[in-house]
């Protein structure tokens, strides 16, 4: 519709320097004067400090400092943007295995590494929980003794639209999170249905495995506080660490150079308060680098056990859901509140639901601290919401597809009362999965197709602000808070800004994640930047043109009202031109001067409704089984990105292949196992992530764009729904393929094996 | 972890490289195994003795109804070594595929033996291949089969001050040889190599990476393999690629699956 420049696939601005290495990344900054640290972590689940004796790491060649709780206990020593239980360093207590006790600081990477060692920790052991059932029994030992202040934030009770529990619990427990949603006659209607399914799945423990560990370097002098980290939200991360220690918000600066990968595992706070205490307590700017054992003991993905229940009319068409989500989310509960609200809005599907119970626990255990992934409780939640619709379409003698067309919603439809109707075209989107499938469908023995279908509330909370500067030569720098981690968010947001503006896409740079430079960005998260940060930017460049018009009339001694726009440039009522760079030259005089546009954006208008888009995931796959190893070989898989409109559709395409195979990842081979206290896979060797040869054969992304979305000309976000309906997918798939219904992911080859050779 | 600091040593003869091994000085080809070993902090030479500048140590050759390869080889030069192609190519194919592309030009056959990580694919073929190994020392030299060698997972016989040389491989005229392995994560779960001697009536059978060395046995015929009794004979380590009972049942299923390729190679 007359656009220009967003619509294209343009090459991305990072590639060259991504693929030839030239690109900077956190662990590649550095500060000068900057000393190392390593961290003294726990080697037990559970158990009292009795003593740390630093001496003999202090007296070690050099060591700058040995950095423990005791020299900490001045500072607000928690950090949480949820609940504020997280402790830099343990300070009487470990409650896992890997959990930071100490710091120490030392000239260079070996001295630290070898220091640690020196660094005696004596210990009492404590009975330890270590998965979600033994912390829920009767008389389990407690990982937390004591509740914590929740943080005051605001959006997290609009975010996850759910009857929080009453919070401050009564007895103490290790429940880290309640949330019930529901509506309608349950029991009553499950009374009522022709056919009742039921069924349990288990969701694994993953690592979200980014090729870039956790680091940071951070500086604190003079009552001011530098981070550069790895951080996907540094705004975030900036208001916990002000909290640490006390400072203005303007006195603490977190940057976030280009990431190494994310997937929800670097939002919110991580390595920045252990760096910031380091450098705090000895006056250097210290270094911390993670390996990729220590950062899977950083956060990894809660795992969970959901059950599930639905009844249906003899016709297939829903009338009563109920699901019980207990997850796993380890010693701390960092983002998993939130995690777990959004599983229980999304378990139940984009389907008509009259009558839902969900319950969903979030249970502090002794292991390694869960918190977000790409998808946010969805991929739990439809695991077995999905494969429970499936399970039904068997036992109703109808088809997955038939199952699922008569239970969706339509374009308009609410699914969470309240809440925004849905603003795609879900139908029409699995016609288009089901018509690929079965177009290359193999007729082969153990072959089986699954698809399956979700709409996550993405967006995560409207707040947005983007700026940009014009230049005295035309060009333009886009600033925005957002954080660069791979997902192509710079061409994105230049392309916005050039459609808006009318320039040429080479005279546009974004500049990205520093808070005290680029403005205000919540988190990049939930998809949401094309989306918000979209919306921001187009407004900034209205701002621009007006501020652009008013100075124009000045120059062409006109009303401001008679200025038109042009592309890169002004007009006067009497046809004379003048570009950008002219204006603002001839305005300051000089040769100098830049003009900036401000864009804002709130909970207002458009952006009013919550959520501010759904995120449609939509994905079939086809499986092929070797029935004598279980081994499963992916044949087709098949996406819709249902984006409303593509800014850069070879950029739509990449998230989708992405989420895609890392879904597959979770399906087929990733699970974090717990041997004992400790991780048996704690490294990528064990811990097994999809390669190239994993890659199904046939791979058809497809875009659906209706323009239906309240983003920049009708977008809405992608990078998180395609991954969520895989794991039900596979599921099915070997479930069609076997003649037997799994209950639990990743199908390893020796699962699917036995789930065929059981009696 | 990080690795800790070392001296490289980088000799040119091996009388030289023989000179500075110690307990503490320790030899080192691709470092593929020994350097994550040092990072892990299970191992903290002083000092490495780099062998990769040892013309003894490299090159390929067939003499004496013997093919002898360089201890320092990489697998990636192996995988595509033209007499190898023409005198024994179901080692090539071996050699193609393990690890990855990183390990195969960077690990060296010798570094593999020496290791003596279980999950090897080249000890399988080797030992059913009745392969042996030149190791010198200071004192001397001497042969000794790699199945003498492989004694234990991790555990190679051989002295501190021993150098593995190079690996010699009898040659057999129309020989037919198939190797096959289940392989689901980074390493084989099994692996399983077969050899035909016909004309001699020479028949082997090599399964490895299953349990903690691999194994090799003759047989008088194909006929006699039977690979439901092979799988009883493997001792299979349970790990995350699976239990001792799915180890030993795709035993079986890669015995099989090694004879029906075996089936299709001509001599
Ligand atoms: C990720 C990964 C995947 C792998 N996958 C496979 C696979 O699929 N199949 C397979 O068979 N193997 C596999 N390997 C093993 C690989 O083949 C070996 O790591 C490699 O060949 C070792 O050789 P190197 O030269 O790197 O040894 P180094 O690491 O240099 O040395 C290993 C050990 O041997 C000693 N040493 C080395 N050379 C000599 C010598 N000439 N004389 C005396 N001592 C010596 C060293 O002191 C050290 O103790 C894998 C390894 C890795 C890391």
């Amino acid at each position: 519709m007359g656009e220009n420049v967003v619509g294209q696939s343009v090459r991305r601005p990072d590639l060259v320097e991504k693929v030839t290495g030239a690109a900077e990344y956190c662990v590649d900054v550095t500060m000068p004067g900057m000393a190392h640290a390593k961290v003294v972590r726990s080697d037990r689940a559970h158990a009292r400090i009795t003593g740390i004796d630093v001496a003999e790491a202090l007296a070690a060649p050099g060591v700058v400092a040995v950095v423990t709780a005791a020299d900490i206990a001045s500072l607000h020593a928690r950090f949480g943007h949820i609940i504020t239980d997280h402790w830099i360093l343990a300070p009487d207590k470990v409650r896992y295995y890997g959990e930071p006790v100490a710091v120490v600081v030392a000239e260079t990477v070996a001295a630290a590494a070898d220091a640690v060692e020196l660094v005696r920790v004596s210990y009492e052991d404590l009975p330890a929980v270590m998965d979600a059932e033994a912390a829920l029994a009767d008389g389990a030992p407690l990982v937390h003794e004591q509740a914590y202040e929740a943080t005051g934030d605001e959006s997290f009770k609009n975010l996850s639209h759910v009857d929080e529990g009453d919070g401050a619990q009564q007895v103490p427990s290790n429940v880290a999170h309640e949330v019930t949603i529901g509506w309608g006659e349950v029991d009553a209607a499950f009374a009522d249905s022709a056919v009742v399914v039921e069924n349990t799945v288990h969701f694994p423990m993953l690592y979200a495995y980014a090729m870039e560990p956790y680091n940071a370097v951070a500086s604190y002098a003079e009552g001011a506080l530098s981070v550069v980290s790895t951080a996907q939200h540094p705004y975030m991360v900036r208001d916990d660490l002000a909290r640490v220690f006390d400072l203005p918000l303007s006195r603490v600066r977190v940057t976030s150079p280009y990431l190494g990968g994310g997937y929800g595992s670097k939002s919110y706070t991580k390595v920045e308060p252990l760096a910031s205490v380091a450098s705090w307590v000895t006056g250097r700017p210290v270094k911390l680098t993670l390996t990729v054992e220590e950062a899977i003991y950083t956060t990894r993905v809660d795992s969970a056990k959901i059950w599930v229940k639905s009844g249906f009319a003899a016709d297939g068409t829903i009338l009563a859901r109920e699901f019980d989500v207990v997850m796993d989310s380890g010693a701390y509960a960092d983002n998993s509140p939130l995690v777990m609200a959004k599983t229980v809005n999304r378990c139940f599907g984009p389907y008509r639901v009259p009558n839902l119970r969900v319950r969903g626990l979030s249970v502090y255990t002794n292991t390694s601290p869960a918190s977000s992934y790409r998808g946010f409780g969805a991929p739990q939640g439809a695991l077995a919401g999905e494969t429970n619709l499936d399970r039904a379409a068997e036992q109703l003698g109808i088809s997955g597809a038939d199952i699922r067309r008569r239970n969706l919603v339509r374009k308009g439809e609410e699914i969470l009362p309240g809440k925004r109707g849905i603003d795609a075209d879900i139908p029409a989107d699995l016609e288009m999965v089901v018509e690929s499938l079965e177009r290359d469908r193999k007729d082969v023995p153990y072959y089986g197709i699954g698809f399956g279908c979700t709409a996550s509330d993405a967006g995560a909370y409207p707040i947005s602000t983007a700026q940009v500067r014009i230049q005295i030569d035309g060009s333009v720098l886009v600033l925005s808070g957002s954080t660069e981690m791979g997902q192509g968010s710079r061409s994105l947001l230049a392309q916005v800004a050039a459609e808006e503006l009318g320039v040429d896409l080479a005279v546009v740079k974004v500049v990205q994640s520093d808070t005290s430079v680029t403005p205000y960005e919540r988190t990049t998260g939930a998809s949401r930047t094309s989306t918000l940060v979209g919306l921001a930017l187009q407004r900034a460049c209205a701002d621009a043109r007006s501020r652009m018009r008013d100075m124009a009339a000045e120059l062409f001694e006109c009303a401001p009202g008679e200025v038109r726009d042009r592309p890169g440039a002004v007009a006067a009522p009497d046809g004379r031109e003048l570009d950008f760079g002219s204006v603002v030259r001839q305005w300051f005089g000089g040769s100098a001067g830049e003009v900036t546009g401000v864009g804002l954006l709130r909970r207002d208008g458009a952006t009013q409704k919550m959520p501010p888009f759904w995120e449609v995931g939509m994905v079939g796959v086809a499986v092929e089984i070797d029935p004598e190893t279980g081994v499963v070989a992916v044949d087709q898989l098949v996406t819709v990105a249902d984006v409303g409109f593509a800014i850069n559709p070879r950029a739509v395409e990449g998230q989708d292949l992405g989420a895609a195979t890392q879904g597959l990842g979770m399906a087929l081979h990733e699970e974090l196992v717990y041997d004992g206290p400790q991780l048996a896979n704690a490294n990528v060797v064990d811990y097994r992530v999809p390669r190239t040869t994993d890659l199904p054969r046939k791979i058809d992304l497809m875009i659906a764009e209706r323009r239906d979305g309240v983003g920049p000309y009708g977008a809405k976000g992608a990078g998180e729904g395609t991954l969520n309906p895989i794991g039900g997918a596979v599921a099915a798939a070997v479930a069609r393929a076997v003649g037997r219904w799994p209950d639990r992911l990743p199908l390893t080859p020796e699962r699917v094996w036995r789930l065929m050779n059981r009696d | 972890m990080t690795l800790p600091p070392f001296a490289l040593v980088r000799p040119t003869t091996l009388d030289e490289a023989l000179r500075e091994l110690t307990e503490d000085s320790v030899p080192y080809c691709g470092g593929t195994e020994l350097l994550l070993a040092m990072r892990a902090g299970l191992h903290r030479p002083d000092a490495l003795v780099d062998l990769k500048r040892i013309p003894e140590l490299t090159g390929v050759r067939a003499g004496d109804g013997m093919l002898v390869i360089g201890a320092a080889e990489r697998h990636a030069d192996l995988a595509t070594h033209p007499l190898i192609l023409e005198r024994l190519p179901v080692f090539a194919r071996m050699e193609k595929h393990i690890g990855n592309a990183r390990v195969r030009n960077q690990g060296s056959i010798g570094g593999n033996l020496c290791f003596a990580e279980p999950k090897s694919d080249v000890a399988t073929l080797l030992m059913a291949l009745e392969a042996s190994v030149t190791l010198v020392s200071p004192g001397g030299r001497r042969t000794v089969t790699v199945e003498e060698l492989i004694v234990g997972p991790y555990y190679a016989e051989k002295e501190p001050d021993e150098i593995l040389v190079d690996v010699r491989i009898p040659l057999r005229d129309g020989l037919r040889g198939a190797y096959v392995k289940f392989q689901t994560m980074e390493r084989p779960t099994v692996g399983v190599a077969v050899l035909a001697d016909d004309a001699a009536g020479w028949y082997r059978l090599g399964v490895g990476a299953v349990g903690e060395v691999p194994l090799a046995w003759s047989f008088g015929s194909l006929a006699e393999i039977d690979p439901d009794d092979i799988a009883s004979r493997v001792d299979p380590t349970p790990d995350l690629a699976g239990s001792e009972e799915y180890k030993r049942h795709v035993t079986a299923v890669y015995v099989r699956r090694a004879l029906a390729k075996l089936e299709q190679v001509s001599s």
